[in-house]
């Protein structure tokens, strides 16, 4: 199982996730709902099964490059939607996240990597899978905040604010923020037992810094009770600051010295 | 009818101005004395300037009622505070850092601050504002805790507590490099000034090893000696259990892989020696041409009679990178100055911890790999180390709380 299987299991998931997320618009009988969860469950499952078989084939966690975050994120995206729509019955939200999903698993397609079985020293411990599965599970949470906030923008717009997305909103990025600490912590326990200090100002950590502090301020915002535009700004504006932090800290000077760059 | 700015309660209009000032103080500050010198709050001047912090913060508790005190430790100013604090680190991103402050004769950007944020006066300022209004905040909520405020204990106590130690003790943090050649015993180590500094514990070196991943193939270009395609070079990786890959045109088959061998009349053997090197009997086929080409491939280690490469046409052959470290340890005996001396083995990810010191598997000689003679060890003594980890554990507890109730976790504002 390589990079060169991916495009038989992405496809076909990207593709049933879409038809869920498109058939959820009209899902108001027992019926049709069934027809969201059985196509999302299988493109889950599909995903899922290349994630295990890939790991088993490289001998190693296939957490170390962008392209191996990028697999996890789409899997974790299309859960967390599902999940939300299990609960909120957002069906728009469903069909979001499903194309948002769809996208970072088209890239991966699009953009296959060498296959590389060696794992640094460095990442050889017990804190790798778990530092960086609960980062990109916070990503993911942020990323269907993320797309609620900018409904509630056009809303706010048009005066028809709802507060039930707001409610929304403020649980995933809670549970996000939540995740991220943990992430944050589990790295900072991992650095202090590798590199001998458990923070470092490294260009990472320092764009984890500035993403914890944007969501930080969108919590306060909200525990102030303010319920407008600038609390559901925020939202994009710290997901773009935590794409930059994920997919663009090689574009940063001191990058190259980088405890966190690989590949 | 609107709240005029500075006109009673304050909100967050009045915090971003506040925080502004106090930036433009500390940048008043960096260009008249310069850069922050960590080095005065080392022990036990650390101790005294945290005492005095809590003094204050107890007493800004106990004032707490008083709208300027409600306004400073409230949320409006952290918002402001955390929007200052981000802005500055954003600067961190964009400007290389330097590892120590440097001279006043760097230029602007420099004399500013912003080649060593952290020890910049508006990130000192601001930092300190920071536990100042967080440590009010707490001890204000202490007062009149009951088990809502919970959570929000934890993860603003444990932040207080966690940036205390790091901000307090980072004087008190010493961390050294240490060079030990096999066989050798070591207690010096050397400051930047290559002036010796003796340790209280020495350490032998018995053995240094270093394991290795399978290398991987490349097509190189026999003009510009460079692995192909340029801009985005592929390669084949050596795994026992996928023996098929394809470089440009040329598809490739590992026959046979030895990952320590020697090479005897042109032919590779496998041996254990020191000086071994992998290697690998590859057949290529071209697609194109059907072309067949089959050798051995190897990337010679340390020894240039050991290196071997496949021609494949008149614009490129085949060749074996150098490989990857897979795992390096050092066998080693500490002697603490007072104490029983202690053998372990050092690995990457598994410090040891002698006499208030870790020692760290930290380096090798590059160049020589698998047959460096010498291990360097990065050695740290970070008394405020135990504050710093209760905080993040703190910290952790209350991030599992936030996951576990989402925002049920946030208290109720009246």
């Amino acid at each position: 199982m390589s990079w060169d299987d991916f495009p038989f299991f992405a496809l076909p998931a990207a593709a049933l996730w879409l038809v869920a997320g498109v058939l959820a618009l009209r899902a108001d009988t027992p019926r049709r709902r069934l027809a969201v969860h059985l196509p999302m469950l299988v493109g889950i499952a599909l995903f899922a099964a290349f994630i295990a078989l890939f790991w088993t084939a490289l001998q190693r966690p296939p957490l170390r490059t962008m392209g191996e975050t990028r697999l996890w994120y789409a899997f974790f995206l299309a859960s967390a939607g599902y999940l939300t729509w299990l609960r909120w019955r957002h069906s728009w939200l469903l069909l979001l996240t499903a194309a948002m999903a769809a996208t970072f698993a088209a890239i991966d397609v699009l953009r296959p990597e060498i296959h590389s079985i060696a794992l640094m020293p460095a990442l050889q411990s017990f804190f790798f899978v778990p530092h960086v599965v609960i980062y990109i599970l916070a990503y993911a949470l942020f990323g269907v905040a993320t797309l609620a906030a900018l409904a509630q923008i056009v809303r706010l717009r048009r005066d028809t604010a709802d507060t039930s997305l707001f409610a929304f909103m403020d649980d995933a990025v809670h549970v996000g923020f939540g995740f991220l600490a943990l992430g944050l912590l589990l790295g900072a326990v991992w650095a202090k037992e590798a590199w001998g200090h458990y923070w470092s100002w490294d260009p990472k950590e320092t764009l984890a810094f500035i993403t914890g502090a944007a969501y930080l301020v969108y919590i306060h915002l909200r525990a102030q009770g303010r319920a407008d535009a600038l609390a559901a700004w925020a939202l994009p504006v710290a997901f773009l600051l935590l794409l930059l932090g994920w997919l663009g800290t090689a574009l940063f000077p001191g990058a190259q010295g980088s405890l966190h760059l690989y590949s | 009818m609107a709240r005029k700015l500075w006109q009673p309660p304050w909100g967050f209009r009045e915090g971003a101005l506040f925080v502004a000032g106090i930036a433009l103080v500390g940048f008043a500050l960096q260009l008249t004395v310069g850069y922050f010198d960590f080095y005065v709050l080392h022990f036990p001047a650390n101790i005294v300037a945290l005492a005095l912090l809590v003094a204050l913060i107890a007493t800004g508790a106990r004032w707490g009622d008083a709208p300027l005190l409600r306004w400073f430790s409230g949320m409006s100013f952290a918002i402001a505070l955390i929007v200052g604090l981000l802005v500055l680190a954003f600067y961190m991103e964009l400007t290389p850092q330097a590892v120590r402050p440097p001279p006043p004769s760097a230029g602007w950007v420099a004399r500013l601050g912003f080649a060593s944020v952290t020890s910049s006066w508006p990130f000192v300022l601001l930092y300190a504002t920071t536990l100042l209004a967080l440590g009010i905040a707490v001890a204000r909520r202490l007062r009149h805790a009951t088990r809502h405020d919970f959570v929000f204990l934890c993860n603003h106590l444990g932040l207080w507590i966690l940036l205390a130690a790091a901000g307090f003790g980072a004087a008190d943090m010493q961390r050294v490099v240490m060079y030990v050649r096999e066989g050798e015993t070591e207690w010096r180590v050397y400051n930047k000034n290559e002036e010796a500094i003796q340790l209280p514990l020495a350490i032998e070196l018995k053995d240094f090893r270093l394991e290795e991943y399978p290398p991987r193939l490349a097509l190189i270009d026999r003009a510009s000696n460079k692995p192909q395609p340029e801009a985005r070079p592929d390669y084949v990786q050596i795994d026992p259990t996928r023996t098929r890959g394809k470089l440009g045109d040329w598809n490739l088959v590992v026959d046979e892989y030895l990952h320590e061998a020697v090479r005897i009349d042109g032919e590779f053997r496998p041996s254990p020696m020191p000086a071994s090197t992998p290697a690998a009997r590859v057949t290529a086929t071209n697609a194109l041409s059907g072309a067949v080409k089959s050798g051995w491939v190897s990337g010679g280690g340390n020894v240039a009679g050991f290196y071997a490469a496949l021609d494949l046409d008149d614009k490129s052959f085949l060749a074996m990178t150098a490989p990857e470290p897979k795992r390096y340890s050092s066998d080693i005996v500490v002697y603490p100055k007072d104490g029983k001396s202690v053998a372990a083995r050092l690995e990457v990810n598994k410090p040891l911890t002698v006499a208030g010191w870790t020692i760290y598997q930290f380096d090798y000689d590059k160049d020589a790999g698998k047959m460096s003679t010498y291990s360097a060890m990065e050695l740290v003594r970070d008394p405020w180390l135990f504050p710093a980890q209760f905080g993040m554990a703190l910290m952790a507890l209350g991030a599992l709380l936030l996951v576990w109730r989402g925002a049920g976790a946030r208290r109720r504002t009246p």
